[in-house]
């Protein structure tokens, strides 16, 4: 508290409540569309349940959870962005402005991260322009997920037909048929969204990593934003902030 | 209903799209109308299809039952039944040229099937086959002239039938005595003809020909034919009771069925091999064949993961079947490879799920061998994992942990 008192720490707060439920609901979604989504494509195991075949949805259970879980992500990637444009607590798209002050601090922390926290030439109480671009990175990810997804979804309602009827489908086909286009047809689209899952993996290894990076090198409890949404920071006597 | 995609052009219209009953007493008129202006003109060939049939041992109930299973592959009510066997009796009042460019004949194979002729099969006597090289008697400058002649007496009414794919590279692929290119004739051909219907993969999608890589630069009738009503029955081969359903759906109706966005005929492949799979149940159950003859393979467990397609292929060979309904690839226990789909070569046929095969998909990027979606994702891991193991051991070494009073800039004020 002293620190706190003088100036010198000052207890910040970065994800509201509803941020931190998003976060972690994201968190749970990926890794069940991840489990779901690697049985899909190659079922490592077999059901072992002694039922006619009829009476046991092993894989049908596993496309159902991937299936919940994209919707899920889709949903929470749209509050996503919206929320970057509209959060009354904190905008990240104000970050992601192409200003020379944001490039600046871009490199900035890139170059705290390659000195080992050598050189810390930035503000880290607030969210910096590489986490935000990051974090724009990971959206963009489950976005292009998100379509190439539904493109593989919608191509078995070849008949028009959905529960909720017809106009579901052909939005689909209107939002993702691009896909099929882009890729080279089906097999196209699988292929890329099979390998966005690998690049979804890598980017939440270099994210946990990060965060526990600075935890321990800034020694400012960044780790745990994502549990009480608050963190300290650390300034220098007479220049912090209020 | 339309007909879209490429190769849109006059001739096509509006298939049998009815829904609502009206809509089926409307077309049923319609039906009647065109059979009656077709039973008025002179047939092209002299052909009596019930003699034809008791010529081959079929009584009338096996061509009713025909009928009847024919009107269902059209989505047609139990109604039309009488419709469709008076429109196969006068197929023989449709002309049609049959040509054959890079390919293995196997489609005609598959319509001449000598097993024991089935109907779908006697109707290629009754179709007035004005030329088809594999099949007809003359050769050289005749069979030219017999062309000639069909162009000339037809010109504008006639179907042409393709099968095989056209190669687009100089010096492959010449036929007939001239030595014209396959691309040359193709052009021709289609110029004056009616619609042009692509028999099997080749001719639809370049198929076998054009995998990688692809040396004589093989393509699809679609791709060279432009300002034509076109339908692609792919498959290898194609199945024939297909052939002889679009022929029958012009016959009655005077159009060309409605075709999907590959310009397939949607009452054949509107739908997956999936859906109707009959071993659909143990994929859905999570029972997998994981090696010939296993325990699995003995329970006709599903194929999936000895790399069948059936998940992303679109045909009706699990409703109809081949070779007269005997059986087809999954009924033998062999998985399907996707044969009725663009590019299957190089995208399906290989005996594993997609995840597990060591192939590239050609056309992104064209990698090469052992280079698959596995491999990469878990190379770009290894090194994500790598990266972050130097990192943190160089963090450990040389790395410096802030602390209250440390030295370093002064951050920026907060507003």
């Amino acid at each position: 508290m002293n620190g706190e008192a003088s100036g010198t720490i000052v207890r910040v707060t970065r994800m509201p409540k509803s941020w931190r439920i998003f976060h972690w609901v994201n968190f749970l979604a990926v890794f069940a569309a991840v489990v779901t989504g690697i049985y899909i494509a190659r079922p490592y195991y077999q059901a072992m349940i002694a039922e006619p075949a009829v009476r046991k949805f092993v894989m049908g259970w596993n496309r159902a959870i991937h299936l919940y879980a994209a919707i899920t992500i889709d949903v929470l990637c749209v509050v996503s962005f919206y929320l970057y444009f509209l959060s009354r607590f904190e905008r990240p798209v104000r970050k992601l402005l192409p200003t020379r002050e944001h490039g600046r601090e871009f490199f900035e922390v890139l170059a705290n991260f390659f000195t080992f926290n050598r050189r810390k030439r930035f503000d880290s109480a607030e969210l910096d322009t590489f986490n935000a671009a990051w974090f724009t990175l990971l959206h963009l990810l489950l976005l292009f997920q998100l379509f190439t997804g539904l493109q593989l979804y919608v191509y078995s309602l070849e008949s028009g037909l959905s529960s909720v009827g017809g106009w579901w489908p052909w939005l689909m086909h209107v939002a993702t048929d691009w896909t099929y286009w882009a890729f080279g047809g089906r097999m196209g689209v699988r292929w890329v969204h099979h390998f966005t899952m690998y690049l979804l993996l890598a980017w939440i290894a270099f994210h946990v990593y990060y965060e526990i990076w600075r935890t321990v090198y800034w020694r400012e409890g960044d780790i745990a934003i994502a549990f009480g949404g608050e963190k300290i920071a650390r300034r220098l006597p007479g220049t912090a902030a209020e | 209903m339309r007909v879209f995609g490429r190769g849109e052009g006059g001739g096509s219209a509006d298939g049998i799209g009815a829904r609502s009953e009206s809509e089926y007493e409307a077309l049923r008129r319609r039906c009647e109308e065109r059979l009656r202006e077709l039973e008025a003109t002179e047939p092209l060939k002299q052909v009596h299809l019930p003699s034809l049939l008791r010529s081959e041992g079929m009584s009338r109930r096996t061509f009713l039952k025909w009928a009847s299973a024919t009107t269902a592959l059209l989505f047609l009510p139990a109604s039309f039944e009488k419709l469709v066997a008076r429109a196969a009796a006068v197929m023989n009042r449709v002309p049609v040229i049959w040509v054959e460019y890079q390919d293995c004949a196997g489609n005609s194979e598959a319509i001449l099937r000598a097993d024991g002729p089935t109907i779908d099969e006697l109707l290629l006597d009754v179709i007035s086959l004005e030329y088809h090289e594999t099949l007809m008697a003359p050769s050289g400058f005749q069979a030219e002239a017999q062309l000639e002649d069909a162009l000339q007496a037809f010109r504008g009414k006639y179907i042409l039938i393709v099968e095989g794919s056209i190669p687009t590279e100089g010096g492959f692929g010449f036929n007939g005595p001239r030595g014209e290119s396959f691309l040359e004739n193709l052009k021709r051909l289609s110029r004056d003809a009616l619609a042009v219907i692509a028999v099997g993969s080749c001719a639809s999608y370049g198929g076998i020909p054009a995998a990688y890589p692809n040396p004589t630069k093989a393509m699809g009738v679609w791709d060279i034919v432009k300002g034509k009503p076109i339908v692609n029955i792919p498959a290898c081969p194609m199945n024939p009771a297909n052939l002889i359903g679009v022929v029958l759906h012009y016959v009655l109706t005077g159009t060309l069925p409605e075709l999907d966005y590959l310009l397939r005929p949607k009452f054949a492949f509107g739908y997956r091999i999936h859906d109707n799979c009959e071993r659909r149940a143990h994929f859905d159950a999570g029972e997998y064949v994981e090696q010939w003859g296993d325990e699995g393979a003995r329970n006709n467990f599903c194929l999936y993961k000895m790399g069948c397609k059936g998940p992303m292929t679109f045909n009706n060979c699990s409703i109809i079947r081949y070779n007269d309904g005997t059986n087809w690839p999954i009924g033998v226990g062999r998985g399907c490879i996707g044969c009725s789909e663009p590019g299957f070569w190089d995208k399906y046929a290989y005996e594993r799920p997609m995840a597990g095969a060591n192939i590239p998909v050609p056309g992104l990027w064209n990698m090469g061998i052992e280079r698959s979606v596995d491999l990469l994702g878990v190379g770009l891991l290894t090194a994500a994992g790598a990266g972050i193991a130097i990192h943190a051991f160089l963090s450990a070494k040389y790395g410096k942990k802030s602390d209250e009073g440390a030295p370093g800039a002064p951050p920026k004020e907060k507003s």
